[in-house]
């Protein structure tokens, strides 16, 4: 049972009816609206030039603050955003930056009408801070938002923001991030809305009280700034907008811009079919000793153009890997938009009218104050969204029209390093701090008619990017010996997932060790799943390699590219911990790729090859995963037809004895179900059957579930790509899971779970009905 | 006495201008693809027709010839380049293929943006087969980690050869703190075969962050020896055919460089075709008195933004190819799909937009009747009443209407239920206001007020929009350059063009770094200009040098060039571009927003060196009117519709050949020139200047 901090509730904040907002209102903060008829009246014509010029002035604002940003974390991994909001705070229209932080500014806007009308006030000139993640604005406290209140003639009119991710606001650990947090007094303090700017000026003593916290006050000085600067951009425009069109009009365009979008979600969600689809995540540990496995589930229903994703019977929150309903909202739209919203412009706020959210109080993606919250995007949030994209793509892969949607899982998270120490290179010694930004190249999953992009980024952060290895180690003592991609760390599949790729540093230019902290999920258990049968792609690996030599080796002119080339002993580095990487030691960070699609025994051997020649896959990787042998960097189609049966049989003699009712039906005018599976008509009635074989899966009038060959084993069965000894991270059995057709042993799933995981793609409910 | 020729090869036409001191001819050929020599040949042939003179002649007495070419920038875009390797250090040999994560999506307009799975990031340089790595290490202060293996250089060469590379791009970890592995490799690769063409990151782009000086490096080794065999047959030819003096290519830069010169640094090459028209507006700009420009040219698939501030061209330092961010120093020009082929559509949600899809010039607008069935801008302007019924070219190109009204009716009218005529005025609304987004996003985006601008409007479609797009971001004054450079403005911009060459040079530092150090960087990188300047084979009236650094606060990306004064420097010379660089700074983004206590640091310094030629092209004067009516030049009177307000109203249509320099035409009006049509809209009175150009100004 959890218990929250009496009074940590006023700090709450949830979406509410902006017309209740609006009537809430006092007399002495009169707000601008437009009556429906206002908005009907828009000519097409109108609209299009407006909608135009509001896209502009997001669009400036974006540039404002990464130019004028000092983090490398904004200027060159794009962690921000910023929007442009109603009168009440519904989103108009939000960046392309960090998806997640749509589900989160609203709920601060809300937050500041409800509570700081009154006293202080809110009035032109105005800008507030926050980074309070219950109050919204961001998922944890290191994103900092600046949102000003925008008047015309008096009335509140709108709101634009800025959110960047800051590198540090102190607390007890590095980067603001304490491995073995319990709860909220560990971290950073968070700060409910505050007002840095009144009457158009950066009021300092509110500035430094700010500032004063940081391990790197200067830099988030000039953020600070920076989002004072882009706020000013944006209202400079829009002001212009309505000098030139009205505010009448202006507004009208907004409020249509919303019903726009959330028109043309429903409409897309008219025509996909109805159902619920379930899903279960993990973090594999909650903290820095943690040795167990945290869930989150999921149930998505779609019932007309509605949504809704109920996360009932999600583990209770724990160590630091929670996030509060603006994380788990954030989770939803980090899926939502980039999936269902790709050709409908980001007006979050009406994307958000689609969905509703249910999730209990105290659950890791629900937290209540206290908890520890520092690795909300990274961790909970993400997980949400990546059992949202899985569902969306389960519920998409059934249609035709909606097949250029679906994708496996991609990396599932941020493998967060921040290192910290002394630069020794220049006259005077100056300290540093870093969050290594390299593993943002991760692999994207497969879709059913592409793999999946190979160092492709970050799934929620569209734009994002990481710095050049010169930039890192001019600014930086450190030197990276080398940043790769990684053969094999693709989820293998029909579409091979992307890989990721692994960078290896040795601190250099510093006599001190450099501390380091280190956060990432999926070591032990998959983030980033297979859809169709595709396996998962790589789980992540850090090493600090102690005593390593590589010093001795460069002055012998080598340059080690292996940790076996190393001398010394190999510290595997826990999903949460912090060490020291010693001036003798090297630090090597290898990522998530991204999940694969389909059976990776059906994959093209062609594209195999070609795979291996551009070094995706390894030969070994080829023949083990792929059933495909190589001769001479050209396939062996003998060979290769011989292996991939064998590797079938193999798949037969390991797998569990069916009962299977040995009933085959003719497929080729079957319904699409997924990659593997088809609906077939049987005496007016709808029964599964394996769309290669044609062996009967399930019958809805005799069957729950689809009878499937089981194969449980050694996680390290499922390829080399994953850990074959998650013993290492937690206590609870993981396994590498397969269901195969009993009929011709095509992988129907894939996955490397807890023992425990529940078998979703069984349930007969969700292809068909009796 | 002798004449300057600009030769522009566009993708369709291939345009030449001839100045002959003071007496301007023009003419136009079709660009021939498979050969683009052959429309240069031909173009020149219908020149010296104009010149009145033999071809032979006519080259005998040109001092040069300036050539704006696409072949640098069609074989990157098209992928039709030669197989490369690339040689890089050990352990880094995936940077090119990582892209920084950028390379998926880099370049993207909005719509592709968010659309994330729709993205991919197959379009890597080369094959990874062809990058391989060599043992070396350097530090961020050029110190030598581990020496240069020589052994493993001769491996990797020989593997490349014996892939069938014969174009080498070497780029290593910090080569432009310390040139010296990149050298010996290129001595190594001579060694081995002389013949293979090698491009060094040290000398192609010595600027930091790898990424983008390798990619680069392997676009220049893959122009490098395609730009060598095109400008030596070119040059071959017109030798040939009798001329003397240099051929030379425009750069991105917005100058020329001598053709013999060009390949070794092929890249800068890449905008030639681009360029032109923001050049000719200087130079036009020069004789009219305007200092600040804001230069339009619209073609059939682009619309570009070109810029003018106190008469300099505004500047950039990177532009993006194919998802790679490439380091070409380039006369900023930004570009949307929004051209006079832009197709019109309804959005899923019933919105309507134009562009970016284009009709190309196959099948082309629905009323050239060959094909096309899609509505574009320029069937749109057709049924406004904007273009003649009787065809374009003074009728020598027909066109069809009810096939322009069917597209519109299709595909635009029925589905927003509207009419045809209103669906054609919105389609020239919308096209209106995004161009007016881009010049909004190219002028105040970087600081400037619209209201100190005038804006040139050239390219066969720009006329037609000008004068409404301009009036979106509030500029006063729109110039349409007529006179005989109606419908060859870049070619005219070409003929007016100096030699630039630019060296820069990345040396990471904190302001203020000392100024015995910038001074010697600053100089050794004059001394290589001149020298490069004294191989341009021309003699020129002066050679300028200017001096710019890129500073940016402690960590930020994003740097801005400042000025740095030339000759001898002092610390206080330091400090105050530093003072500098903080009001630009303010000034970019508002008083306050700057924070010097993070620290200020000094990123790149580039000198640019103008050899200026002793040719100074102007238009010629234009015979005076008897009076201001320009009723001598009415052609017709027909019903055209500019707002969708006021409908189709009676307009005057006048003939440009019979306007006078004085003759002024009250809006609305529509202007017909061989090659353009221009509209003067409601509220705006045009003004036939003594240069033959049309001024076009909102009446209070």
């Amino acid at each position: 049972m959890v218990m929250s901090i009496p009074g940590s509730e006023h700090f709450s904040s949830r979406p509410i009816d902006p017309d209740v907002l609006t009537a809430s209102l006092p007399d002495s903060l009169p707000v601008h609206s437009v009556t429906q008829e206002q908005i009907d009246a828009l000519d097409p014509l109108t609209y299009e030039v407006v909608r135009h010029r509001l896209w502009s002035v997001t669009d400036e604002m974006g540039e404002a603050l990464k130019r004028m940003s000092g983090s490398p974390i904004v200027t060159d991994a794009n962690d921000f955003d910023f929007a442009i909001c109603d009168e009440v705070g519904q989103e108009v229209q939000v960046g392309l930056y960090n998806t997640m932080l749509a589900g989160a500014v609203d709920l601060a806007i809300y937050w500041t009408l409800q509570h700081r009308v009154k006293n202080p006030g809110v009035k032109e000139g105005d800008m507030f801070l926050c980074n309070d993640p219950w109050v919204g604005g961001g998922l944890h406290q290191n994103d900092v938002i600046v949102y000003q209140p925008i008047f015309h003639e008096g009335k509140l009119f709108a709101w634009t923001s800025a959110i960047c991710h800051e590198p540090d606001l102190g607390g007890v650990g590095l980067g603001s991030f304490s491995p073995a947090a319990q709860d909220v007094f560990s971290e950073a303090l968070p700060t409910p809305p505050i007002k840095v700017v009144r009457d158009f000026e950066i009021q300092d003593d509110i500035a430094e009280a700010w500032i004063r916290r940081s391990r790197v006050p200067l830099l988030v000085n000039l953020d600070l700034r920076a989002k004072v600067g882009a706020n000013t951009v944006g209202r400079k425009r829009l002001q212009a907008v309505i000098e030139q069109y009205g505010a009448d009009t202006v507004k009208a365009v907004m409020k249509r811009m919303m019903a726009d979008a959330e028109g043309r979600l429903r409409d897309k969600l008219e025509r996909l079919p109805d159902g619920t689809w379930s899903a279960t995540g993990y973090q594999d540990q909650s903290h820095a000793g943690d040795r167990s496995v945290h869930r989150i589930s999921l149930a998505m229903t779609k019932t007309g153009d509605h949504l809704s994703f109920d996360f009932t019977g999600t583990d209770e929150q724990a160590g630091l890997i929670n996030c509060t309903y603006a994380g788990l909202r954030g989770g939803v739209m980090l899926a939502l938009m980039p999936m269902l919203a790709n050709d409908i412009p980001w007006s979050a706020g009406g994307l958000m009218r689609c969905f509703d959210l249910v999730a209990e109080e105290g659950t890791i993606n629900n937290a209540t104050f206290p908890a520890a919250v520092s690795r909300a995007p990274i961790g909970p949030a993400w997980a949400t969204g990546s059992l949202v994209a899985e569902c969306l793509s389960q519920m998409m892969d059934r249609t035709v029209e909606f097949a250029d949607r679906v994708q496996a899982s991609c990396c599932g998270t941020h493998d967060t390093a921040v290192v910290a120490g002394l630069d020794q290179r220049g006259d005077v010694p100056v300290p540093f701090l870093n969050i290594v930004m390299d593993v943002m190249a991760a692999g994207y999953g497969a879709r059913p008619r592409a793999d999946g992009m190979d160092t492709g980024g970050l799934f929620c952060i569209p734009m994002g990017r990481i710095p050049d290895v010169e930039m890192t180690e001019y600014l930086y003592p450190l030197m990276t010996l080398w940043r790769r991609e990684e053969p094999d760390s693709g989820g293998p599949g029909r579409q091979r997932g992307g890989v990721s790729g692994s960078s290896a540093f040795i601190p250099y230019g510093t006599e001190v060790p450099v501390g380091l902290v280190v956060a990432s999920s999926g070591k032990a258990v998959s983030q980033n799943n297979g859809l169709a049968g595709g396996y998962p792609g790589n789980t992540a690996v850090g090493v600090v390699a102690r005593d390593a030599g590589v010093a001795e080796l460069l002055a012998a002119g080598s340059i080690p590219l292996r940790l076996e080339d190393l001398a010394g002993t190999k510290d595997l580095q826990a999903c949460y911990g912090e060490t020291a990487v010693g001036t003798g030691d090297l630090l090597y960070l290898h990522w998530q790729g991204g999940g694969g699609y389909g059976d990776p025994l059906l994959r093209d051997p062609d594209l195999v090859a070609h795979d291996h020649g551009e070094g995706k896959v390894t030969a070994a990787g080829a023949h083990a995963s792929y059933g495909v042998v190589l001769r001479d960097e050209a396939v062996d189609r003998q060979a290769t037809d011989e292996l991939r049966t064998r590797l079938r049989d193999e798949r037969r003699a390991r797998s569990a004895g069916v009962a299977a009712v040995d009933v085959r039906h003719d497929v080729a005018a079957a319904k699409r179900l997924d990659d593997n599976l088809v609906a077939v008509e049987v005496d007016g009635v709808e029964v599964v059957a394996c769309g290669h074989c044609g062996q009967q899966l399930g019958d809805p009038r005799t069957d729950s579930v689809l009878t499937l060959a089981e194969f449980e084993g050694p996680t390290g069965t499922a390829g080399s790509q994953v850990t074959d000894d998650p013993g290492e991270y937690v206590d609870d059995e993981i396994v590498f899971r397969q269901l195969c057709c009993p009929g011709c042993y095509t992988a129907i799933y894939s996955g490397v779970v807890p023992a425990a995981h529940p078998r979703h793609v069984v349930e007969l409910e969700r292809y068909v009905r009796a | 006495m002798a004449y300057v020729i600009g030769v522009d090869v566009g993708g369709t036409f291939t345009d030449a201008v001839l100045d002959d001191e003071g007496t301007i001819v023009a003419a136009k050929a079709p660009s021939t693809p498979s050969d683009y020599s052959q429309g240069v040949m031909d173009v020149l042939a219908a020149l010296a027709d104009g010149v009145g003179e033999p071809l032979e002649r006519m080259l005998a007495k040109t001092h040069h010839i300036a050539h704006g070419t696409t072949s640098s920038l069609n074989a990157l875009v098209m992928g039709n380049v030669p197989a490369v390797g690339f040689i890089t250090t050990r352990g880094h040999r995936d940077s090119i293929f990582i892209m920084n994560v950028e390379g998926r999506y880099l370049g993207s307009a909005p719509h592709q943006l968010q659309n994330v799975m729709g993205q991919d990031k197959s379009h890597s340089l080369i094959p990874k087969s062809h990058a391989l790595e060599v043992t070396e290490r350097l530090d961020r202060d050029g110190t030598v980690v581990v020496a240069l293996d020589e052994d493993s250089v001769r491996a990797a060469v020989r593997s490349l050869l014996d892939r069938g590379v014969r174009s080498i791009a070497v780029s290593l970890l910090w080569s432009f703190k310390n040139p010296a592995h990149e050298r010996r490799i290129r001595e190594i690769v001579a060694e081995l075969d002389p013949d293979v063409f090698v491009a060094l990151s040290s000398e192609v782009s010595p600027r930091i962050r790898e990424f983008s000086r390798s990619a680069t490096t392997i676009m220049s080794a893959q122009i490098g020896p395609g730009l060598r065999d095109y400008l030596g047959q070119m040059q071959q030819r017109l030798t040939d055919a009798g001329l003397r003096g240099p051929l030379l290519v425009m750069q991105s830069n917005g100058g020329a460089i001598a053709a013999a010169e060009a390949p070794s640094t092929a890249i800068s090459t890449v905008g030639s075709v681009l360029t032109g028209g923001v050049v000719g507006a200087v130079s036009l700009g020069e004789q009219l008195g305007h200092r600040n420009i804001i230069s339009t040219d619209v073609g059939g698939t682009t619309f570009l933004v070109g810029m003018v501030v106190d008469g300099e061209p505004v500047r950039t330092s990177t532009t993006i190819i194919n998802h790679h961010p490439i380091n070409v120093p380039a006369l900023e020009v930004h570009a949307i799909g929004s051209g006079g082929g832009a197709i019109a559509w309804i959005d899923r949600g019933g919105n309507l937009q134009v562009g970016p899809r284009s009709a190309q010039s196959v099948p082309g607008p629905a009323c050239y009747g060959a094909g096309g069935t899609e509505p574009t801008n320029t069937d749109a302007n057709l049924v406004l009443g904007i273009l003649p019924e009787s065809g374009l070219l003074g009728g020598r190109k027909a066109l069809d209407v009810e096939a322009a009204r069917e597209a519109i009716r299709v595909h635009v009218a029925e589905p927003l239920g509207l009419t045809v005529e209103q669906a054609a005025a919105a389609i020239y609304a919308i096209q209106n206001a995004q161009t007016g987004d881009l010049l909004r996003k190219t002028v105040v985006e970087a600081g400037h007020d619209p209201r100190d601008f005038v804006l040139y409007a050239f390219g066969g479609a720009g006329p037609a929009y000008c004068a409404a797009y301009a009036a979106e971001v509030g500029v006063r004054e729109v110039v349409v350059p007529l006179g005989p450079v109606a419908s060859a403005f870049s070619a005219f911009g070409l003929a007016a063009s100096d030699v630039v060459l630019a060296h820069e040079l990345s040396d990471p530092g904190l302001m203020p770094v000392p100024a015995a150090t910038a001074q010697g960087h600053f100089e050794q990188l004059e001394r290589r200009l001149a020298d490069a300047v004294s191989r341009q084979g021309l003699t020129f009236d002066r050679v300028e040098f200017a001096r710019t650094i890129d500073l940016r606060y402690t960590a930020q990306l994003a740097e801005v060039a400042v000025p740095v004064p030339s000759g001898p420097l002092a610390d206080a010379d330091v400090v105050a571009v530093m003072d500098d660089f903080e009001a630009r700074y303010a000034g970019l983004y508002g008083e306050g927003t700057g924070f010097s206590a993070a620290g200020i640091q000094s990123i790149t310094m580039r000198v640019q060196a103008t050899g200026v030629l002793p040719f100074n092209p102007q238009l010629p004067k234009l015979a005076d009117a008897d009076s201001a009516d320009p009723a001598a030049a009415l052609a017709t009177v027909r019903r055209v519709c500019l707002d969708a307000t006021a409908g189709y109203v009676d307009t005057p249509v006048y003939d440009y050949r019979l306007l006078r320099h004085g003759h002024v035409i009250t809006g609305p009006a529509v202007i017909e020139v061989p090659t353009t049509t221009v509209v003067v809209p409601p509220g705006t009175t045009g003004r036939v200047d003594h240069l033959g150009n049309l001024s076009i100004t909102t009446r209070n």
